[in-house]
């Protein structure tokens, strides 16, 4: 993709001279329209080498030192890139057995992710396993509705972040899936669980007024569920200010982003990877930067 | 009068402004992630240290599988081979006068072993977890539940057992048991994967024993894996 020429429209309202600049600017056609280009990965799984070529369903597919040529490439056709993770980037392959997960993290960071959240598979090295690997990462982790008071990890996590790239704020937070039946309860321990709908709420919300162009929900919820069990596409329809879901869990493969539409109609954007790294997720955003709108409209070209 | 205008002008812009919407135009691309980008490079050099230690490790070859085994719901190749390795592994140990069979969950099959030599790396990325197995005692009375949960999980691995029409059939029925043992992994006999039936236990023994490393041991054991697609899952209307 290449990279594209924004030119500022000029235009003409008559009597603008008498309204402040800034009023003006937002109300016109007068937009500098700016350009992010989110990247993005889930349940990648401890697969650090492609997967060999007598694979039985993914021959050759995927491999860290490749993301990281892919991720190069765009950086050099790209000026605001952001990257991040969705969750369980530990276990699946003897990488973590054997090194609790220094690896991923030395290799994240090698790749310059800016945010990821926690999924369930990483507490399988104990709350203390991923305080020890996290050591290794100098990228935060955004977990914003687990409570780890009274936890090795407390302290070790974020409730939200705000990574700023030229003109373009974009607010970024995470969800978890609960944890009970899943992880063993030993290592999970004391962890508190709060709901992810009230959470993401109040984050979107938070981070709105924060000022940001864009707010994105790192989630490992899942995708989309049979029973009522809160999903991605759940999240979605109940919470407003989201203008991305970046999912994980299921290890759902989507051919393009899923379009919800949230509790005030607008479009909300939910996206998924599948697994192990087989894929990268790309998405790009143009963006107005009307002072005083009101609503966002996302159109998905 | 100018001042007015000026009023006039600014609330007609500020409410303009309100009603404005912002654009955000949208392109979208899922990059597969190929040999397309295959080049050396500094990632390389960070993984390489690990992967050599590892390797030195994991690439022996332990066996040989005839045919790819791949996991299914309701039935599939792994699933039989992992749910008959597990159960096999405690025939010996366990009191014969109670019916015994084995469930293990789909999901925490983790990777198919393809067609071709079995590599110690093969065994640890489908059982990538530290989990133990346990034998739990149930009274017979449980196995309702335990058709609900396979009805509505569509299929969860099994052996020593088959469900037909939707009922739960022992391959080895012993009249007048009142209690069965389970053989599971002690992460679905806590909660796991939400089989609550294991709260119904009257006892449990731990094995002592990794899932992982009993498989591993069966792999040397067999040589050439053994494969069935046996049908073990009907679960009817």
């Amino acid at each position: 993709m290449k990279r594209r020429t924004f030119i500022k429209n000029s235009v003409i309202v008559s009597g603008g001279v008498l309204i402040t600049p800034n009023v003006f600017a937002a109300e016109s056609n007068v937009s500098s329209r700016k350009r992010v280009t989110i990247l993005h990965t889930n349940d990648t799984h401890s697969n650090i080498d492609p997967f060999p070529e007598s694979h039985s369903k993914y021959p050759g597919k995927g491999g860290v030192a490749r993301r990281f040529e892919l991720i190069q490439k765009v950086r050099a056709e790209e000026e605001n890139v952001i990257l991040l993770d969705a969750g369980d980037i530990f276990q699946g392959t003897p990488y973590f057995n054997k090194f609790g997960g220094v690896l991923e993290m030395k290799l994240m960071s090698h790749l310059g992710y800016d945010a990821a959240t926690m999924g369930n598979h990483d507490f399988d090295g104990g709350m203390k396993g991923f305080v020890d690997a996290k050591k290794h990462a100098d990228f935060p982790f955004v977990c914003s509705n687990y409570g780890f008071e009274n936890t090795p990890i407390d302290g070790h996590t974020k409730g939200y972040t705000i990574i700023k790239r030229g003109k373009i704020k974009v607010g970024v937070f995470g969800i978890g899936v609960e944890m009970k039946g899943l992880v063993p309860d030993l290592k999970f321990g004391e962890t508190k669980y709060f709901d992810p709908i009230s959470v993401a709420n109040d984050k979107a919300n938070l981070l709105k007024k924060k000022g940001c162009d864009l707010v994105i929900c790192l989630s490992h919820l899942g995708y989309s569920y049979e029973s009522d069990k809160v999903s991605d596409l759940v999240l979605a329809r109940k919470t407003k200010n989201i203008h991305l879901i970046i999912g994980g869990h299921t290890h759902t493969f989507l051919d393009k982003p899923t379009e919800e539409k949230n509790l005030n109609g607008e479009t909300v954007l939910v996206n998924q990877v599948g697994w192990a790294g087989i894929n990268l997720g790309r998405i790009d955003f143009e963006i107005d930067s009307k002072v005083f709108a009101k609503k966002d409209i996302i159109k998905v070209g | 009068m100018i001042l007015k205008i000026i009023i006039f002008l600014l609330l007609g812009a500020g409410l303009l402004a309100c009603s404005s919407v912002n654009t955000i135009l949208v392109n979208n691309e899922q990059v597969s992630v190929t040999s397309e980008y295959e080049k050396v490079n500094s990632a390389d050099s960070i993984i390489l240290p690990y992967r050599n230690d590892l390797n030195k490790e994991m690439l022996e070859v332990i066996g040989f599988a005839p045919q790819s085994f791949e996991r299914g719901r309701p039935d599939g190749s792994l699933n039989n081979w992992s749910t008959d390795v597990i159960l096999n592994s405690q025939l010996e140990k366990i009191d014969k006068t109670k019916p015994i069979f084995c469930i293990l969950n789909f999901g925490g099959l983790r990777n198919p072993i393809s067609k071709g030599d079995v590599t110690l790396a093969d065994v640890f990325k489908l059982m990538p977890f530290d989990n133990e197995i346990v034998i739990a005692e149930l009274p017979i009375s449980s196995i309702a539940k335990i058709e609900a949960y396979q009805k509505i999980r569509g299929g969860e691995p099994i052996a020593g057992a088959k469900i037909q029409n939707g009922n739960f059939v022992f391959n080895n029925p012993i009249p007048g048991a009142k209690t069965m043992l389970i053989v599971t992994s002690d992460y679905l006999f806590n909660g796991g994967d939400h089989m609550d039936f294991f709260q119904d236990n009257i006892d449990v023994q731990y094995a002592g024993e990794l899932m992982r490393d009993v498989m591993i041991e069966a792999v040397k054991k067999q040589e050439t894996l053994i494969w069935s697609d046996e049908k073990r899952i009907d679960l009817g209307e």
